[in-house]
This record gives structure tokens, sequence and C-alpha cells, in this order.
């Protein structure tokens, strides 16, 4: 153990002291090894060491099950239609990012169920002591699928163009204030280092699967012709895309990681721009996968034996903001008597039949390793609701506007939170509008979204919760729809993200969940799962919780 | 004092007529079981608050079957499609009316216009008509609603315009015609201004196919505005609309659940817009017979 | 006949630029920023303005017009904004799709609406009549999503003999295609229904009163040549008229049933643009709605100036 500790960073071995005092469990410091850069066969090691089992656990019900896939066949996929062209620098939407995962790889991969990373294209990453600075060793002998190896000049090329703070990158909700254009150097063919414009902790993250705009793509080529060829390193090479229609892929023959080719010969995807059809689709035989089903949508599939659900946990939820600097919300009594009105487990059963996790007014969701999840779980009270209104001189309740947009559960959440508030008074007037409108300009003053006294909006899965803390509840923030501006809150949250260790994080995770219960600017009711559904005789499926859908490893046991 | 001559006489004749009509009209079955359908939905409209419950109360039954609690089942929030669909008919009852009377004050306008002044008016005038009318009403409320966004009062002022050129192009047929009988001449001797022209010598005597294109375009509006809230650019939910309810549930169909409440709205359009173009039918039948 | 042909022509290509102005003009009223709305919410200024540029939704709105009409002009229908593909191809598609359909449609109702509306009229003040009337007035009231919903229940979920969805799979053969077809065919059909029987009964009615077949009859001509021969033509005239007149309609329809039966043609995409405020495809998009709306009316005149020689007589004057 002490000759581990020896070669081993300050950082890790502070990680390691963590556990042996049983401040983490094994379970966190898997997880937090990982970012680190230590590997699974180390970690074991030292779990071992340490008294504990082997931890490196494989079972994931994120994939389908139900024996072993076959090698060969042609699989076919629904997805929802791209919304635009497919261009890794761009795209933001459930079919483009799909699209991208199929012929394109990321650095590094978290694990849905665990949050644990692994190296994909990067074989190990170590950081400064302040994590400011990582350095990536890649994986050797990893080329693209015209032959051309890839080197860190690749990377580099990539990252600049997806972290250009000038640019129009989709990646810079992750890269935006953590790196910038020339942060990212290489420092010999098989090693980069990014250099961050703030410490951060948790960087490795940022470039894993889930930042899906980071496939490595060969430098100089132009992201907005990628349509043409797919060019990426992944284990499937392009046949055809046809705009609005479909695409073909098929095995890559030569793909770098021989060990792990492709199972499937070729696969099929086929656009559609409704769930309906999809489903359809799926019972009527034309596909064997659906990327993605709602439960509302998918009741036909969810109780019927002949198709396997993939459940997979996410962060993804919708945030139910009250502008801080608009009546009636100017006073925090009035935003926390609307948040004890809502009945979050009643919601979660109509809207996802049990299918996700309770929220707690912050963007900390139960998954995260830095979450304390001592922190009391609010629940309705409307009493406590009435008296609060009363306290703030409204004992008659109020009438208040909520925007929302027409996509997802979000309609059918308006109608609950109408309801649920209805009971201490508050009348919950409902405009519902198209995405493109809530949307808008997508700039303050121009966008119902950022502009509106009360509206939902809908996020997406991080696998850390840095980007959730930052645009939408930092006082400069971007996506500030509540216009909270607290500078406790935005000095706690800096600390977060230079806090390197996951004792420090869960202390300031503590003081950010009791700060944001308290203040309540942002209502967090749920955070779902995300769903797909195979035929049963298809197994390995795995569908991750940002929406890719996965099939190298995928087959028919049949 | 010709003009007061000249005028009594047919204000009676128009008096006798309209008698006869409502006669025609109170013996027409046509026109009474169009009566028969609108009114019941028209007392729905009235009195839903009154006798029925809540159409937008939530419950854990979410899309059951028919039965004697729900008597038309209940839609994906667990809300009650009966209630629904009897409140359903207000805001329907609201709007095609209005946009219809819209519509028919400016066409009859524009139309007057048109066929009075001929000529370049006419011809200008004309072109825009056409142009309107060669694209479809649903694609032109479409674009329009999408400039402005959806609400009731751009739903009225959408349908009410789209409908201007199409009953302006009726009574500027009747125009024509009635723009060569003498009275009119009469009145362009005495030098009466235009306008007066217009609306006190002409308009009443073409107000027979005024009224009668009213209650057919009655028709069409409801056909419309259902359609329209149907496509999502209409009635904004969570409004009990008829044509919302099916837009938001006609996705489950095809897992054979939520039959019921894409039916009993569906049924329920297409009661009013048969008892609405009865209404009209009767209407033209009374004043040909 | 040739000037006649002509002048149409002509008015239509006036009446083209006058929907194109409608249609630009209502676009400039859209909310929203082109470039934005590719980019998202995180794009910096920069780079939306840069893309805006490249799009050439920076430049001054008649500056856009016009060129959006040289390109047309010369068959260039521009590059779909949001999807990043040329605007033609995808538009020729959707209207092959759209006509495919509403082909169908036609086949289904211009037989069973003459049939009907002669049925009507042979037994004009019957209830046989009344019935055929009635019913005719009922279905062309009501919208088509309703039909299409009723239809979906009926035929495709209680009695499952129909596919409740008009998308067929990769490769199906032409009947498989068919029967996907004939639901929305129906649901389109239903409108069309009322109007046609209803001119093919009265154009019945009127050339049954007519001097020449009741010389016919007087003649001793059979009851049934007399009605295929001369009637059944005179009653056909009207209905040409109101085939021509109600494609306006025809094609509104298909924007709701292609919606409701999830088939890819012009109305979708029409509908889709306007979803997404892609100009080029949404103003492409009306401009061919307008233009075969145009056609159908002008090829519609002819035929039936063609066929009854007194428009001819007077078109000639």
């Amino acid at each position: 153990m002490d000759d581990i500790r020896r070669t081993r960073s300050e950082m890790e071995n502070h990680l390691i002291d963590e556990m042996i005092a049983g401040r983490i469990t094994r379970r966190d410091f898997i997880r937090r090894g990982t970012v680190m850069g230590m590997s699974i066969p180390l970690i074991s090691m030292i779990v071992a060491a340490c008294g504990g089992a082997n931890g490196s656990s494989s079972g994931s019900s994120s994939s389908s099950g139900g024996g072993t896939a076959k090698k060969g066949g042609t699989i076919r996929v629904a997805i929802i239609v791209p919304t635009g062209a497919i261009n890794p620098l761009t795209v933001g939407d459930q079919g483009g990012l799909a699209m991208l995962g199929q012929t394109g790889e990321w650095l590094t991969i978290a694990n849905p169920e665990t949050l644990q990373l692994s190296g994909a294209l990067a074989d190990s990453w170590t950081s400064n002591a302040d994590v400011s600075e990582w350095t990536f060793k890649l994986k050797s002998g990893v080329t693209f699928q015209d032959g051309t190896p890839m080197t860190s000049a690749d990377v580099v090329y990539t990252m600049d163009m997806l972290s250009d703070s000038k640019g129009g990158s989709n990646a810079l909700s992750v890269f935006g204030g953590v790196l910038d254009k020339g942060g990212t150097t290489a420092v010999d063919p098989s090693t980069v280092k990014f250099t961050l414009l703030a410490p951060n902790g948790n960087f490795p993250y940022l470039v894993s699967r889930d930042n899906y705009n980071a496939i490595i793509i060969k430098k100089g080529s132009d992201p907005a012709s990628f349509e043409k060829t797919f060019m990426g390193t992944g284990p499937f090479k392009l046949e055809k895309y046809t705009t609005q229609v479909g695409a073909s892929f098929v095995r890559n023959p030569t793909y770098w990681d021989s060990a792990n080719a492709a199972l499937p010969d070729r696969l099929e995807f086929t656009f559609y721009a409704d769930e309906q059809p999809q489903i359809q689709a799926l019972q009527g035989g034309t596909v064997d996968a659906i990327g993605q089903i709602s439960v509302s949508g998918g009741r036909a599939l969810l109780s019927d034996p002949a198709y396997t659900i993939i459940d997979v946990p996410s962060t993804a939820h919708r945030q139910v903001h009250m502008r801080n600097d608009k009546a009636p919300f100017t006073d925090k009594r009035v935003r926390q008597a609307m948040a004890l009105c809502v009945d979050r487990p009643g919601i979660i059963e109509a809207l996802f039949a049990g299918k996700a996790k309770l929220g707690n007014d912050s963007p900390f969701a139960p998954q995260y390793p830095s979450t304390d999840t001592s922190v009391p779980q609010r629940t309705q009270n409307i009493s406590m609701a009435k008296q609060l209104l009363s306290d703030a001189g409204m004992a008659n309740g109020f009438s208040v506007t909520l925007n929302t947009e027409k996509a997802y559960e979000i309609p059918d959440l308006a109608l609950q939170i109408q309801s649920n508030a209805k009971q201490a008074g508050i009348t919950v007037n409902i405009l519902q509008q198209s995405p493109t409108v809530y949307y808008g300009d997508f700039t303050f003053g121009n966008s119902p979204w950022l502009d509106s006294t009360m509206g939902i909006t809908d996020y997406a899965h991080r696998s850390v919760p840095n980007v959730l803390l930052g645009a939408p509840l930092l006082s400069t923030g971007t996506w500030n729809s509540a216009h909270f501006k607290n500078p406790g809150y935005d000095s706690l949250v800096k600390q977060y993200f230079g806090a390197t260790d996951l004792q420090t994080q869960k202390g300031i995770s503590k003081q950010v969940e009791t700060l944001l219960l308290d203040e309540t600017p942002i209502m967090f009711l749920y955070f779902y799962d995300f769903l797909g559904a195979t035929k049963k005789t298809l197994a390995g499926v795995e569908i991750t919780p940002v929406g890719q859908v996965q099939l190298a490893k995928a087959g028919f046991t049949a | 004092m010709s003009a007061i001559e000249a005028a009594a006489p047919t204000r009676s004749a128009a008096s006798v007529q309209r008698h006869e009509t409502l006669h025609v009209l109170a013996r027409s079955k046509t026109f009474l079981a169009g009566a028969t359908i609108v009114g019941f939905w028209v007392l729905c409209a009235i009195f839903q608050a009154r006798f029925f419950q809540d159409p937008n109360a939530l419950s854990v039954h979410q899309l059951a079957s028919p039965s004697g609690s729900h008597w038309f089942g209940t839609d994906r929030n667990g809300r009650d499609t009966f209630a629904r669909v009897i409140a359903g008919a207000r805001d329907i009852l609201e709007i095609a009316p209005a946009a219809t009377l819209l519509g028919t004050v400016l066409g009859t306008a524009l139309g007057l216009v048109m066929g009075y002044f001929r000529g370049i008016v006419d011809d200008v005038l004309g072109r825009l008509v056409d142009a309107v009318l060669s694209l479809p009403v649903v694609i032109v409320a479409l674009l329009a609603i999408v400039s402005v966004g959806p609400s009731k009062q751009t739903t009225i002022l959408v349908v009410g315009f789209v409908f201007t050129p199409l009953i302006a192009r009726t009574v500027r047929s009747a125009v024509l015609s009635e723009r060569e009988l003498e009275y009119v001449s009469a009145a362009q001797l005495r030098n009466e201004r235009a306008p007066y022209i217009l609306f006190a010598e002409i308009l009443p005597n073409v107000l027979q196919p005024v009224i009668v294109e009213f209650t057919v375009r009655l028709g069409y509006a409801v056909f419309t505005v259902a359609t329209l809230s149907f496509l999502g650019f209409g009635i904004p939910p969570p409004s009990p609309d008829w044509g919302v309810q099916v837009a938001d549930h006609y996705g489950f169909l095809s897992g054979g659940f939520a039959v019921w409440p894409v039916l009993f709205p569906s049924l329920a359009i297409a009661s009013l817009v048969i008892g609405v173009s009865l209404l009209a039918d009767g209407i033209a039948q009374g004043f040909d017979g | 006949m040739a000037r006649f042909i002509l002048r149409r022509l002509g008015l239509a290509v006036i009446t083209l630029w006058l929907i194109s102005v409608l249609v630009f003009c209502s676009i400039q009223l859209l909310p929203g920023n082109v470039g934005r709305s590719i980019l998202g919410p995180l794009a910096s200024p920069q780079a939306v303005a840069a893309l805006n540029h490249k799009l050439g939704t920076d430049k001054p709105a008649l500056t856009q017009y016009r060129e959006w009409v040289t390109g047309v002009v010369k068959g260039d229908f521009g590059t779909s904004q949001k999807l990043q593909v040329p605007v033609r191809p995808q538009l020729t598609a959707a209207l092959r799709h759209s006509f495919e359909l509403a082909l169908i449609a036609f086949l289904v109702v211009v037989p069973l609406s003459l049939i009907g509306g002669t049925i009507a009229a042979l037994r004009v003040g019957t209830a046989v009549d009344r019935g055929i009337t009635t019913a005719g007035l009922s279905l062309s009231a009501v919208p088509e999503f309703v039909t299409g919903v009723v239809l979906i229940a009926v035929l495709g979920i209680w009695l499952n003999v129909l596919p409740i969805s008009a998308a067929w799979e990769p490769g199906a053969g032409p009947w498989t295609q068919f029967t996907h077809l004939l639901m929305p065919a129906i649901a389109l059909s239903c409108v069309l229904f009322g109007y046609i029987a209803r001119m093919a009964r009265a154009g019945m009615v009127e050339a049954l009163d007519s001097d020449y077949v009741r010389t016919a009859i007087l003649k001793g001509l059979p009851h049934r040549t007399v009605i295929r021969r001369h009637a059944m033509r005179n009653a056909l005239l009207p209905t040409i008229t109101v085939i021509a007149t109600q494609l306006g309609y025809l094609i509104g329809g298909l924007v709701v049933v292609e919606i409701l039966f999830n088939y890819q043609g012009i109305g979708r995409l029409i509908y889709n643009a306007a979803q997404a405020h892609d100009v080029p495809m949404l103003e492409g998009g009306a401009i061919v709605v307008g233009g075969v709306y145009l056609l159908a009316t002008l090829i519609a005149d002819v035929l039936y100036s063609l066929l009854n020689p007194r428009i001819r007589h007077q078109a000639a004057e």
C-alpha cells in the first residue's frame, strides 16, 4: 500500500486517506478515483488493500439484457428526426446527438449507473495540484476510419473549435468559463494538456460522452460537412445518410480497438417526427429498437412482455423558475410557499409512473456523489404555504402566469402545478408556447424563457452538476431566468468548482442546497429516467442518459 | 323627398318577405334540426359551469374507459372527458361567430367597393383576393398565427381576415347586377355620395346573399377554428377546446389507449359543424323558396 | 382560346408574385433570429452574427427578397436554413408524395360522388335524395382530422382492417403503400364528396329537365342510354369546376391529414417549416402550393370551356 501511495499524487493520496478514515464510501472512492485519473485495476488494488471487496461492478441496467448478443445482422432503430444538420459543432438535439455517437468517440466515458469515469480515446489523465491543468495521455494505435492515425493534433483541433468562446459551439454550455480556444495544447503526439480558465476538479467529465459534441474529429476537417462522411474513430462507419429520412452504418473493419469491434454488420436508423409512429414501428416489427420513449407515450410498451424497456437514471430535469425581481416572487416566502404547494411524489407518479427521482429545489440530483442527501427533502405542506403567504401579506393568494413550452411532459407538469397551487389559493394561468417561441432569441429582453415571471424549462442530463450550478443560478448566469442574484451563492459555487476532493465538495453542496432551499429561486421537482425500448430478442443495446444509442455490443439473441 | 318615397315600399316589401322567410324556416326540417343541435351546444356553453363538474380537475385515473363516474372516460391527466366536452363548446361558440361577423363586415364593405367602382380598384383588389384565395385557408391562417402567436383574439382576427376575400367575392357579384338597376342610377342622379349609395341603397338589397353567406361561413369558421386548434395554432391549451383535446390525445390512439378522449370531442365537433351547416342550408332554402 | 390561356397565365404569374410578397411579409414578422435558433443559446453573439451573415439573413429584407426571387426564376429555391440542404429536392419529393395521396383520394371520391349525385338526381325529392344530400352536406362540413380520427378508431383499432399510419416501412410494395394511403385518402375524400355529389346532382337535375334529354326520351331511346350519353356529360361539367375550386381546400386538408397520418407530403413540409421558421422552405412550399392551385384552376377552366360550347364561344369573343 505504501508503495502505491509513494507513486501517487498528493490529491490521490488525500482521496485514499479519506477512504481509510471512512469519510467517503468505497463507491464514492471509486468514482472520485476515476476522475483523478486512477486506473480501475489500481483502484481495485487500493480498495482491496483497504479491506474492501473489488468494487468495479460491470452489470448495468442501462443496456438491454436477456441472453447473449450474437455477432452479425442488421439492427434497425427508430429515432426522432434530427432538427438540423449533423454538425458536431452545433448539434444540440436528441436525434442529432444520437447520430454523432455512431461514428464518433470521446476522450472519456462516464458510466451511466455509477457515474464512474473510464478512458475511451484517452488512456489516462492527471492534474496539477490546484486542478487548473489537466494532462491526458491518448491511447496508442487509434485511427480514423480512413486509416489516418489520431494524434494530439486532432484533439487540439477539436477542442479549440468546441471551446472557442467567440464561436458558435453547442459545447460552450460545458466549456464556457472553463476552457477557451488556445487552452488545449499538444505536449507530444500522444499527450494533450488542458490549461483551464479556472480550477475545475471535474474536468475529465467535461470531455466525456456526456458532452456529446466532443467527439474527436480530424484536424482541418470542416464540421459543417461532417454529415457527408461521418468521419470519426468509432466502431461503425457511414454507409448512407439522407436528411430527414434516415441513416445506415456498417461495421468499421479497421476499428482500432479490434477486441471491441462492433457485433452488428449494419445499423439502420429511421427518423420519425413523433413518438407514436416509432412505437407503431416497433410493434409492427419495422424496427428493433427505439432510442427514446416517454412514459405517457410509451404506455403500450411499458406493460408488454414482448419488449425490453431500457431504464437509465439521469439527471435530466425541468426547472420551474420564479423571477426574484418581479412581483409576486420578490418575497422569498412567496417562492417557498409555491414550492410547498407542489406534491412531488404525486407528480412523479402521474407523469412518469414513478420512473423519476425526487428533486429538492437544487441542481443536486441524488445521483451525484457530491450531493449531500442529509439535507431534508421538501414535501407538500399546504398549511405552511398558506401561513407563509399570509406572512407575506398575501393571505388571499395571488395570480400568476406560468409560461411553458409545448414539449415533453411540460404541459402536463404545468397542469399539476396549477392544480396543486390552487389549494393554497394561488391562481396559475398557463400560457403555452412552442419551444421556438418560448426560447425566442435566447437573450434577456427577447425571450419568454428568460423574461417570464414564472416558467418551465427543460434541462438535459449532466454527469456533474457544474453547468447547472452556473448558468441558471449565478448572478452573471446567461440562463438565469429566475434573475437570482445572491453573492453568497456565487462565492459558494466558485469554491465548489475549485474543490479538489469530494469531502470539501460535499461540505459546500450542503451549504448550497440549504441556501437554495431557503431562497427557492427555482423549483427542481424531479430528475427523470431516460427510457428506451427494444425487442425482447435484442440484447446489448446501450442507451445513455444523454440519449446516445450505442450499438457496438448489441445483437440478436435468437 | 323622392328618396323617402322610393325607400318606403322597399322596406315594407322586405318586412313581408322576412315574415314569409320565417314561416318557411319554421316549417323546414333541415333548419329545425340544425337549430336544435346548435341550440344544445349553446346551452352547454352557457350553463356548463353551473351544472357540470370542473373540466380542469385532475385525478389519478388517467385514460380511464367510460364508466358511471366518468361517462366519457378520462384523459391523460385524469380529467373528466364528459365535463371537458361540454365545456369545450364555449370557446368555439365565441370565436367562430365573432370571426365570421368580422369577415362578413369587412368582406361586405370590400365587395361593395369592388363591385360598385369596378375598374382599377376592382382589378387591384381582385388580384389580392385571388392571391389570398389561392393559398389554402389553413396555410394562410397558419402563417399569420405563427407570426403573432396563438390566442383567442388572434384566431378571431386571422379567420375573420381570411374569410374577408371569400365574402367580398360573393358580395361583389351581387353588387355587379345590382348597380345596373334604376334605383342606383336614380341615387347617382341625385348626386348622393358614394358611401351613401353603397351602404344605404345597395346594401339593404344585397342583404339576403350576405346573410346566407354569413351562415355558410359560420360552418367554415367552426371547421377552420377546430382545425387550427388541432394543429396547435388556435385556442391555446389547457382550454378544454375540442380541437385541443383531440390534438393532445390522438397520438395515443395507436396503442388502443385514449380512444375515448379523442372520439368524444371529435363527435362533438362533427355534431356542431353539421348543425351549423344544416342551419345554413335551411336558411338558404328559406330565401330561395 | 390561346389568348384566353395566355391571359390567364399572365394573371397567374402576377398572383404567384403576390403570394410570394404576402408570405415574405408575414415571415418578416416571425419572432426569433435564424442564426440564434440554429446555434442555440450558448453561441457567442459574434458567431450568431457570422452565421447570419453567411446565410444572408442579416441583409435588408428587400435585398433578401430580390435574391430569393432571382433564384426562383432560375429554378433555385435556396437552402433550407434549418436543415442546411437545398430546398428544391425536398419540395419535389414532398409534392410527389402529396400527389400520390391526392390521386388516390380522387380515385375514391370522384366515382362515388358522381354515382351518389346521379342517384339523388334520378330520385329528386325522395327520401333517397334527401339522405344523400344531407349525408354529403354533413360530411363536407366535418374537418378532416375529425373524420380521420373516427376512421382510425373504427377501421384501424376496433375492426383493425387498415394501417393507422401513412408511413410504410422502407421497401414496402405498391399494394402495402396503397393500403397505408387508403385511410388518409378516405379522410380527404369525405369533405369533397359532399361538394361533388351536390354539383353532380344539380347538373344532372338540370340536364334531365333540358329539352334535348326530353327529346331523346321522346325519340324512344332507352332511359339508360340517355342518362349515360347526355345527362352524365352535363353533370360532369360543373363537377370539374368544383374539383378545381376545391383544390385549395384539398391542399389545406392535406396539411391536416398528413400530420394526422404522419405522411411526408407538401402540407407537412409547410407545417414543419412554419414551426421551425425556416424561411426558404416556407416560401418555396407556399409558392409551389399556390402554383399548383392556379395551374389546376387554369386547366379546369380550359377543360370546362372545351366541353361547353357556350363558354368557348364567349372566350373567343
